[in-house]
């Protein structure tokens, strides 16, 4: 099986989020939005030969390095970082998760930059 | 327990906190102790009682995938423009010492095996509590959430996105280790550190399975094949201790 499109996988995981916001699943929603976020930022990261291996510190440098460059008109290299932290939170720690701000918000910004990757197909 | 044991005393804590902060020094690198300088500092500002570096580093045995982890008790400071992966997991002193009694393991790792660079008390009390109480983790809540693990990795597999499925896989299977270490009364060490482990106590498929989430890529119907060697696992594992 060849790998899915990273554009294409940023859209489900959006949509999956949307949806557990909408019911109020927050691990559920925080999970999806890390997802959607990272493969958005490696879409645009891969299109622009910027670095992200494994590590999910690079995918968070790598975002800033996209507004750095004028490729991405905010950082989300921070929002990156605080869904990395929630998620962990919730999946190792089995605590709730710190968001700054509401999740709502959170799913706004995760909105645009998924649209901001698909546009730069 | 007897290390815990010879902590208790002011000597015995001083010769502890003084042994790890040389042991954070030989173990980190200039910029990791730079970084760790920096999230102590802000932790400090923010009125922290306790601070320790804790994972992988803190056991030497970083992995390319092992974060920068602390345990802050206090408010959490804010890392998010320090480079690579930072991850702080704060609690509150009273909360601390409520999850050890409740059984948490990630408490009482942080005090069997972290690097404690300061301490105004909580984190002593609470190797006072386990000396004293003879505390334990409680191995069944590591695996009664592994459910919650095992349809976020089923959806992320049906999905199709590989790298969210390994890195959820990877979770579950340090959970179960972590709950079957525990039950056979061996405590977890460090990620890297659990297949060896989990191979002294019979498990080797499964610590096959977990080393193979950590350094390699394996594909989709390979983390199907790890999901069921776990599955294996725990079922024999249940039926050992009915039995």
């Amino acid at each position: 099986m060849s790998p899915k499109d990273k554009r294409q996988l940023a859209r489900e995981h959006l949509e999956a989020a949307q949806g557990a916001v909408v019911d109020e699943r927050v691990n559920d929603a925080v999970n999806a939005l890390f997802y959607a976020a990272e493969a958005a930022v490696v879409a645009l990261a891969d299109q622009h030969d910027i670095d992200t291996q494994r590590h999910h510190g690079f995918k968070a440098d790598a975002a800033t390095e996209l507004n750095e460059k004028g490729l991405l008109s905010e950082d989300y290299g921070p929002i990156l970082r605080m869904l990395n932290q929630a998620r962990k939170d919730i999946w190792y720690e089995g605590e709730e998760p710190e968001l700054g701000g509401g999740l709502g918000d959170v799913l706004a910004e995760v909105e645009d930059l998924v649209q901001a990757a698909e546009a730069s197909e | 327990m007897s290390a815990l044991s010879a902590q208790v005393s002011d000597a015995g804590w001083t010769r502890r906190t003084r042994a790890d902060k040389s042991r954070a020094e030989r173990y980190q690198t200039p910029e990791q102790r730079a970084i760790t300088a920096t999230v102590l500092r802000r932790a400090i500002d923010l009125g922290a009682s306790g601070f320790a570096l804790t994972g992988s580093t803190a056991r030497r045995r970083r992995t390319p995938i092992s974060d920068l982890d602390y345990h802050v008790i206090g408010k959490r400071p804010d890392v998010t423009d320090l480079p690579g992966d930072v991850d702080v997991v704060a609690t509150s002193a009273a909360r601390f010492r409520s999850r050890l009694i409740e059984g948490d393991d990630f408490s009482q790792w942080t005090l069997r095996f972290g690097c404690i660079l300061h301490d105004t008390g909580p984190m002593r009390e609470g190797v006072r509590l386990i000396v004293e109480r003879d505390l334990w983790p409680d191995a069944q809540r590591k695996l009664d959430s592994l459910s919650v693990h095992r349809a976020e990795v089923d959806r992320l597999i049906q999905m199709g996105d590989q790298s969210a499925a390994q890195e959820q896989l990877r979770a579950m299977l340090t959970t179960a280790a972590r709950g079957l270490l525990l039950g056979a009364e061996a405590f977890p060490l460090a990620r890297k550190e659990l297949p060896a482990q989990l191979e002294r106590l019979g498990f080797e498929a499964l610590a096959q399975a977990l080393d193979g989430m950590i350094d390699a890529t394996p594909q989709l119907d390979e983390l199907e094949a790890a999901l069921r060697v776990l599955d294996g696992t725990l079922a024999t594992s249940s039926a050992l201790s009915h039995a």
